[in-house]
């Protein structure tokens, strides 16, 4: 337990900063016109301030109780991403069986209770099924395999 | 008779061969990933969303539709077996299904809780095809005024009675607002919030919220906490039959949780998982034996998977005669509608009734389905549950990826996903649910529309929402709610407390 929550102040010091920047963008850049004839503006910046409301009413109260510590599982949140990344990275320069390759062996690392060959059996297994389902069956229009040099 | 005519309309729709094909496709995959704890139906059906775009409309629908309810009935089975919800409607059928599988009758509670099932969704779809017709006949008079009061009360439903701290889930709620403003402004042609992205000009695409926010920080948050399990359980017919009491003492709870079910299914926001845990209770409260509750009572059983299921299918109605969803599935629901061009809304009654009526009968034909899945191949889904998660989750992983990138064919839709993948782990690491903030995006631009219409209406004047006394009423009981949300959630109460839920909503 820490002093202070801190998990609600930080949800609410994004929330607060958010609303703000989506009010100010809101009056600064759209026209907002009037209530009866209403600019692009209007709408978004009532928005944008009742959401700065809402982080408000979440920072306030969390300065004046205890909190649980928050947990970040840092590893599995890395390792999802990267793959993800190298999926994105990987798909339309070198096609769609490197890429899902790259990415399932870096999803694998997330937990490690798959060994390195299990990890490339799966690989190949998943870059088999997904050609055939997406590429072959619903006609996705995606490269299997290409060089972009 | 035209209830009659309906019902033939209907039935010759959901008979055509490919409705009843994606029907049976989405009721066994709704059972399938009802089954695994970890992997949810929001997530299914937003892996399935890119499917729906070459689907036809009432095709897709019913498929969507088919894996919202069959999850209810598969998610019992883990309930049961693992102690483990395998959705969060089912979390309170573990309190007397998994002490009934430790005593040796897994089979009776996992054949009960399919009868029960029916028996609440039969409830709630009868419901369904006698309400709609007078509701949407209602919903003719709405004005935009009264839609953003009703689109008003719906989001402030579901942001207070989900699971957490109302002001957190009305906040996700405006934040999911705001989300929807990005894109081009119809009325005047200006781009939002389009942070520089010529990508983002027509808005964040739903496929790339829902993924992330459902399949990929769900992942993430599951890695380390899902186990699977050894199951040898006996599930031949003679180990699932109930002793003649255990029959006799489920009827009354059924009846019950059908009933508080469909009622709480109507409400927009009130979702399966309130109805389970408020026939649970009252289940409880009016037994001459509670102090049999938590010790394997078959009541404990049958009256929340009959709840369920009856919410499931009475949340329809909102839904689609009023176009207002009701919980984040039927969000999700609606948007795939509107991608074909289909706003839900009473004159869809008129319009396109066939699509409505058929959905309708599908129901019947998806639950008949169900039972024949749940009952006579329910030795197939236990095996499924002994599918270690490390397999599955690089999979689901790649078909977000390459489904997420086969709507437009374009990467950057799955830079979105892994934004809010990671935003959507943040949120639920800072304690936020993910589920309103979708809500709040679907939503979000009928509720501007609508504002900016009513205000254009009544030259400006704000008053214009409590001179109407539907809107007034609708906006009374939406602050009635909200008042209640807000102190319960300052008390540190939630409305539904301590579920053991892996997911939200």
């Amino acid at each position: 337990m820490l002093r202070v929550d801190y998990r609600d102040l930080i949800g609410g010091v994004l929330i607060t900063l958010a609303g703000a920047g989506a009010m100010y963008h809101s009056l600064t850049t759209f026209s907002v016109g009037t209530a009866a004839r209403m600019g692009p503006g209007y709408f978004p910046a009532l928005v944008g301030g009742l959401l700065m409301l809402c982080g408000l009413m979440i920072l306030i109260p969390a300065l004046l109780r205890a909190g649980p510590v928050p947990t970040v599982e840092l590893r599995p949140l890395f390792w999802i991403s990267l793959s993800m990344l190298a999926f994105a990275l990987l798909v339309l320069p070198f096609g769609l069986v490197p890429a899902i390759i790259a990415q399932t062996v870096l999803a694998g690392i997330s937990d490690c209770k798959l060994s390195w060959r299990g990890s490339l059996i799966l690989a190949g297994a998943l870059s088999v099924g997904a050609t055939l389902v997406f590429k072959i069956g619903l006609g996705v229009i995606l490269p299997t395999f290409t060089w972009p040099w | 008779m035209e209830l009659f005519d309906n019902i033939v309309l209907g039935l010759s729709t959901a008979l055509a061969w490919n409705n009843l094909l994606w029907c049976i496709i989405g009721v066994s995959l709704g059972t399938l990933i009802g089954v695994i704890p970890g992997v949810g139906t929001l997530a299914t059906m937003s892996l399935l969303f890119p499917i729906t775009y070459v689907l036809e409309p009432t095709a897709a629908l019913i498929m969507l539709a088919g894996i919202w309810y069959g999850s209810t009935y598969g998610g019992s089975t883990a309930s049961i077996l693992l102690n483990l919800p395998g959705t969060p409607a089912n979390a309170v059928t573990c309190l007397d299904g998994f002490p009934m599988a430790k005593q040796g009758r897994a089979g009776v509670a996992l054949l009960m809780t399919t009868v029960a099932s029916f028996f609440g969704a039969t409830a709630g779809i009868l419901m369904m095809m006698l309400f709609s017709p007078l509701v949407a006949e209602v919903a003719f008079k709405f004005g935009p005024a009264e839609y953003f009061s009703m689109m008003v009360l719906g989001l402030v439903a579901a942001s207070v009675v989900s699971s957490g701290s109302a002001v957190k889930g009305i906040t996700m709620v405006v934040g999911g607002v705001l989300l929807g403003m990005v894109g081009t402004d119809v009325n005047s042609g200006v781009p939002r919030f389009d942070l520089g992205f010529p990508e983002l000009q027509d808005g964040v695409q739903i496929v790339a919220i829902a993924m992330g926010l459902f399949g990929v920080t769900e992942i993430i948050a599951s890695i380390n906490h899902v186990k699977a399990a050894d199951s040898k359980i006996d599930v031949s017919m003679k180990a699932m039959l109930p002793t003649r009491d255990e029959m006799k003492r489920s009827w009354g709870p059924m009846a019950r949780g059908s009933g508080l079910g469909s009622f709480f299914g109507i409400l927009p926001g009130v979702g399966p998982t309130v109805a389970a845990f408020m026939a649970y209770a009252l289940e409880k409260r009016t037994s001459k034996t509670p102090e049999r509750f938590g010790k394997g009572a078959i009541e404990g059983i049958m009256a929340p998977e009959s709840a369920n299921n009856a919410s499931d299918q009475a949340s329809f109605i909102p839904t689609m005669t009023l176009g207002i969803p009701g919980s984040v599935t039927m969000a999700l629901i609606i948007g795939a509608l509107m991608i074909h061009g289909i706003q839900p809304g009473p004159q869809m009654l008129t319009e396109q009734p066939d699509m409505f009526w058929g959905l309708i009968m599908s129901f019947w034909i998806g639950n008949i389905v169900l039972v024949i899945l749940n009952v006579p191949m329910i030795g197939l889904w236990i095996r499924v549950l002994t599918i270690p998660y490390h397999i599955l989750y690089p999979a689901i992983i790649m078909f977000i990826c390459i489904g997420t990138y086969s709507v437009n064919n374009n990467v950057f839709d799955v830079y979105t996903v892994l934004a809010f993948g990671i935003g959507g782990y943040v949120l639920r690491v800072l304690d936020f649910q993910p589920a309103p903030l979708l809500l709040g995006y679907v939503l979000g631009p009928m509720l501007e529309e609508n504002f900016r219409r009513a205000m254009l209406l009544s030259r400006g004047s704000i008053q214009t929402f409590i001179e109407r006394p539907i809107s007034m009423w609708v906006l009374i009981l939406t602050a009635a709610l909200l008042a209640w949300g807000v102190w319960s959630s300052l008390r540190h109460r939630s409305v539904v407390t301590a579920a053991p839920s892996p997911e939200s909503v």
